[in-house]
């Protein structure tokens, strides 16, 4: 029981974005992905999702192949995408931001225990709230749709280090519901003290691919993966 | 002379006039030719025509959607009539009064296109629907009840006192067709100049528009001009063919159908517009033969033109993809080859630049919000002339909402900007191009629908020559001019566009991030070539970039960015060091 | 004519107008289009209600005219329902002014297919209320006019609910702040915008059938009347429900004006236009940059 992605390629306009990265997310486990900016990394993901297609290669969830899925259908065969930017609905409260996604009550309730913060402000517009509650709203609503898979676009983005230090326990709590995680993040080593694997993605190619704590503790391999 | 300098074949400027005499020629003949009947036909046709013509310079080169060409139409039959029938100037002009009635018929109804478009075209495309149809309805029910000046069965005479029985239907032929080929080669210069690159731009993007310099009002309310102007010359033309009108002529649903029918065809393109006057005329014609409700061809075009929406092409790019698709491999092969040529050269290793010490560009307490969250906070840095300032900072910190600040495109901000001593603000972005502020842009704005060469003349404003071009696409090993920007990769096209903005010659340049998308050794080229471009082009430049390595590069000063605040600003090897700036990357030590 | 009563008279066509521009900005925020085949379907679908006139002769009166409103309602709906569709498909991601570009294209349609199907002589589509509701001293407000505000403000209230207060009006606030976060949650984005178009052709279907042949006598009451709805939507910057009922009696009550005086009437046309152009200035006289452009 996977994701299971093998040699996808993506095109954006004239040439080849994504060429030939493979990679499996376990039920439980969670995956990093790392690398310079413009690698690539959130076109990878799009083509997870189904926001652009895949070129060739192919994606299978548990066994089934799902490269010709709508979005939506994706969605709810349990892969669920958190966009880079915190994508909350601006118009709508919280609470209603939540409620699209949670079915019961206990959904509902569930969700909100992972952050007891947005508690006071369940009833508040989220265009009006900081950044990080904001992220914490999003992860939250994902996480009460009962994903499968999720994956994490870049969750530190334009946030204090502190406020990610929060999110990770997080993180790793969805996965050890039973969550397949792929995190895409620009906090190497912060990603990668939480993950079980790692792949390091330049110019649309993986340039090291393997356990976590490996690249966590050769200095110099995660330069040279950088560096390509 | 380097491979981005050889002049290209399709530079012959004797071309256009060619076709365009062979088109009269061919006309003289057609016209004398072919039965009576095929021959006034044929007159619709071009009338139908030329109107297409107009309406593809708005809907197909500018992107928006005008409903009323044939108000336009009926206004400037309606002129022609009433300078002929109300006023003593046919004694004036004698034989040529039907050419001077069009023209002035044309340029009133441009003041008037000019008018309706003022309130229409501020930014949101779509209001000139909603505009043009009200303005349809309107003058259709105007024309209804005031009726044309010629009520009393007057006649309008034809030019060059040309009769109205079958064989002054032949030489009014011919002379519609040379109204009409006089047209389209004005319409094929200006496709080809700075104001046709104006308006394929701002169909593309109204933001990459403006920082070239250019206002996007202005752009969009010449494209709609010019196309009322055009619209009013058929109107006269149609006057002239059939001597007589009335308000039926010019129906708004017929306006609809020539704006469909525009989509359909692509009648920005010449021969599209010639092929569309012949569906718009033939097709009922052929319908009549058959006793089939003309209205059948409507239908037909409202079809047709929602699969052209949806597929997002119509018949002359398709066409002329198919036709050219050899053309276009080939084309992208040498810009290919151009790129592995300008990474193997080698040239002399630059210093950074220095600069002259005065500051160019002063930034004090700049703040910016969006609602609740502060995107940048009281920011203030000084850019020396003459040199390289690196503006750094995890991702979201605020460097692109500061360019865009700087760059006009956040009206709302506070604090202040002055380049060389004169306020920035309050100046619209296109103002603060041509004050001297250039910029590049982080998603692709570099309109496709041109080739290299006329984007660089549209971004320089026209104040480049063509060797200030080829210096500044040689500079940075960018294809040659005459390459069409649609077959040139985006990381490529990136280069295209600092060489463009470069070669403006601008006191400053902000660049976000315009190596991403390049291999590492094209990023060691671009430092290279970066380090020399401010003596180059006497330009200052501040850089975004996440690529530590080529900031450390070319950058003398560096300033550090982190939630929207300054967190270092300072010479290159201090900013580097500071333990606060190693803390904010913070798990990318790694980088530094 | 006395100009009170002209102001009566405008109040009828500015209900309708008001409707219309409810219409309008309903589209426009839910489903990124302005669409100008709005008044075009229900017209579409009243005339050829009527077509159905002489196979259900035998049945009373009441029971005609319900069926005859029901298949209005029904092919005005399902015409907006296919155009919705084609919209979703293959446009969910283009501009609004693709998006538009395409109801022009369905109205020349609608337009050209009502003169093949009905023919070009007005049609007899009976108005279902006639006479005036009551007299404000010696002005007669008419049951159509009073009918059409009511409905118009039927339809805003009745959205207001929904979008504000059930889960439906919440998925289509999400759609309508960013559809792609919404798509990757799972919500159908393709049902919910489809059955807004239907919802909304149903409503016009309705509306046309109970103005009967007063306003939409032929086919080209298909643009004659979307234009001052457009005037009404930018009252309200196609956003606020309230204003653009407001806008719609504005226009009517100055077309009604100016028919007061014979020698002002041929301006009537023109009163749209100035409205339009009035709030185009109006609404953006804040530069505001498309973050998308």
């Amino acid at each position: 029981m996977s994701l299971k992605v093998t040699d996808v390629v993506v095109r954006r306009g004239v040439g080849p974005v994504i060429s030939g990265v493979s990679l499996e997310v376990h039920q439980g486990g969670i995956t990093t992905i790392v690398g310079p900016n413009g690698a690539g990394k959130t076109s990878l993901l799009e083509s997870l999702s189904g926001i652009i297609p895949i070129a060739s290669g192919s994606v299978e969830l548990d066994g089934q192949d799902i490269s010709k899925l709508s979005r939506r259908q994706r969605s709810l065969m349990g892969l669920k995408h958190v966009e880079q930017g915190r994508m909350i609905f601006p118009s709508l409260t919280v609470r209603e931001n939540l409620k699209l996604t949670a079915r019961a009550k206990s959904d509902f309730d569930e969700a909100m225990s992972l952050f007891p913060e947005l508690e006071k402000r369940v009833d508040s517009q989220t265009a009006l709230l900081s950044g990080g509650e904001q992220q914490m709203v999003v992860l939250a609503r994902t996480f009460a749709a009962k994903p499968r898979y999720i994956m994490i676009d870049e969750m530190s983005l334009g946030l204090a280090p502190v406020v990610f230090l929060r999110l990770i326990p997080v993180i790793q709590g969805i996965a050890q519901s039973g969550v397949g995680v792929l995190l895409v993040e620009q906090f190497a080593h912060m990603a990668l003290k939480a993950a079980t694997d790692a792949l390091v993605v330049t110019s649309g190619h993986v340039s090291y691919q393997g356990p976590a704590r490996e690249l966590l503790g050769d200095e110099a391999l995660l330069r040279n993966a950088y560096l390509g | 002379m380097s491979l981005a300098s050889r002049p290209r074949l399709t530079t012959r400027p004797w071309l256009p006039l060619a076709f365009a005499l062979g088109a009269i020629a061919l006309g003289a003949i057609f016209g004398f030719g072919m039965p009576a009947y095929v021959v006034f036909v044929s007159t619709s046709v071009l009338v139908a025509m030329v109107s297409l013509l107009g309406l593809g310079i708005v809907t197909g080169t500018a992107g928006m959607i005008a409903l009323c060409q044939l108000s336009f139409a009926s206004i400037g039959a309606w002129i022609l009539e009433f300078l002929y029938l109300k006023t003593p100037l046919p004694t004036v002009f004698g034989a040529a009064s039907f050419l001077v009635f069009m023209l002035i018929a044309g340029l009133i109804t441009a003041v008037l296109g000019l008018v309706i478009g003022l309130p229409a075209l501020r930014l949101r495309g779509v209001n000139l629907a909603v505009i043009t149809l009200g303005v349809a309805a309107a003058v259709d029910t105007t024309v209804q009840q005031l009726g044309f000046p010629d009520q009393s069965f007057a006649h309008i005479p034809r030019p060059f006192g040309l009769t109205s029985d079958p064989t002054g239907d032949r030489g009014y032929f011919l002379f519609a067709v040379v109204v009409t080929v006089l047209i389209a080669l004005a319409i094929n210069a200006l496709q080809g100049s700075r104001i046709g690159a104006a308006w394929k731009s701002v169909a593309f993007s109204e933001r990459g528009t403006a920082s070239a310099g250019t206002s996007v009002r202005t752009a969009k309310l010449s494209a709609f001009a010019l196309s009322a102007f055009v619209g009013g010359i058929a109107g006269c033309l149609i006057v002239g063919q059939i001597t007589q009108v009335n308000y039926l002529t010019f129906t708004p649903i017929n306006s609809l159908g020539l704006y469909v029918l525009s989509i359909v065809v692509g009648s920005q393109l010449i021969d599209m517009a010639l092929f569309g006057g012949i569906l718009f005329v033939v097709i009922p014609e052929i319908l009549k033969q058959f006793r089939v409700p003309l209205e059948w061809s409507s239908v037909a075009f409202g079809i047709l033109g929602i699969q052209a929406l949806t597929s997002n092409s119509n018949l002359g790019t398709g066409v002329r993809a198919a036709l050219f698709r050899r053309r276009r491999l080939r084309e992208a092969a040498r810009v290919e080859a151009v790129g592995d040529v300008a990474a193997v050269e080698t040239v002399a290793e630059a210093p950074i630049p220095t600069g002259t010490g005065r500051p160019l560009l002063v930034v004090e307490h700049l703040t910016v919000e969006f609602g609740a969250v502060k995107a940048l906070t009281d920011v203030s840095l000084v850019v020396e002339e003459g040199t390289i300032l690196g503006l750094i900072g995890p991702n979201g910190a605020g460097k692109s909402t500061f360019v865009d600040a700087i760059g006009g495109f956040l009206p709302q901000h506070t604090g202040t900007a002055t380049l060389d001593g004169e306020p920035l603000d309050g100046l619209a972005p296109h103002r603060r191009a041509r004050a001297g502020l250039r910029r590049t842009f982080q998603q692709d704005r570099v309109p496709p629908s041109m080739t290299v060469g006329a984007y660089l003349r549209f971004v320089t404003r026209g104040k480049a020559g063509p060797d200030a071009i080829a210096d500044a696409l040689q500079f940075f090993g960018c294809p040659d001019a005459s390459i069409p920007l649609s077959v040139v990769d985006v990381g490529t096209r990136r280069l295209v566009e600092v060489a463009a903005n470069l070669a403006a010659r601008p006191k400053l340049l902000l660049l976000d991030e315009p190596a991403a998308g390049l291999s590492h050794d094209e990023h060691l080229a671009f430092a290279n070539r970066l380090r020399r471009a401010p003596e180059h082009f006497g330009t200052t430049i501040l850089i975004i970039e996440h690529d530590l390595d080529l900031v450390r590069s070319v950058c003398s000063r560096i300033t550090v960015l982190n939630f929207g605040e300054v967190l270092a600003s300072g010479d290159r090897a201090t900013v580097l060091s500071d333990p606060k700036v190693v803390s904010a990357y913070m798990g990318e030590t790694e980088m530094l | 004519m006395n100009i009170i009563i002209a102001l009566a008279v405008g109040f009828s066509s500015g209900a309708l107008y008001a409707l219309i521009g409810v219409g309008l900005t309903l589209m426009s925020v839910l489903t990124r289009v302005i669409n100008f085949s709005l008044v075009a379907v229900g017209v579409f679908g009243a005339y050829l209600s009527i077509r159905s006139a002489p196979l259900i002769q035998s049945a009373p009166l009441e029971v005609q005219t319900a069926i005859t409103v029901v298949i209005a309602v029904v092919v005005a709906a399902v015409v907006s329902g296919i155009l919705g569709w084609i919209e979703a498909t293959w446009l969910s991601e283009a501009t609004t002014t693709a998006r538009s570009a395409v109801t022009v294209a369905s109205l020349l349609m609608l337009i050209s297919l009502s003169f093949i199907l009905f023919g070009s002589q007005p049609q007899s589509l009976r108005p279902l209320l006639v006479g005036p509701a009551f007299l404000v001293g010696e002005v007669a407000i008419t049951k159509v006019g009073v009918a059409m505000l009511v409905a118009a403000i039927i339809v805003g209230v009745l959205t207001w609910i929904i979008v504000r207060r059930t889960p439906i009006g919440v998925r289509l606030r999400a759609v309508s702040d960013r559809q792609t976060a919404a798509e990757l949650l799972g919500v159908n984005v393709k049902a919910l915008q489809v059955s807004v178009w239907m919802v909304m052709g149903g409503v016009m279907g309705l509306c046309v059938s109970i103005i009967g042949n007063t306003a939409a006598a032929d086919a080209t009451s298909m643009i004659a009347l979307v234009i001052p709805g457009t005037a009404a939507a930018l009252v309200g910057a196609f956003k606020n429900i309230p204003l653009t009922i407001v806008g719609g009696l504005v226009v009517g009550a100055l077309q009604g004006a100016l028919t007061a005086f014979p020698s002002t009437t041929q301006l009537r046309d023109w009163i749209p236009i100035l409205i339009i152009v009035l709030f185009l200035l109006w609404n953006q006289r804040k530069e505001v940059w498309d973050v998308a452009r």
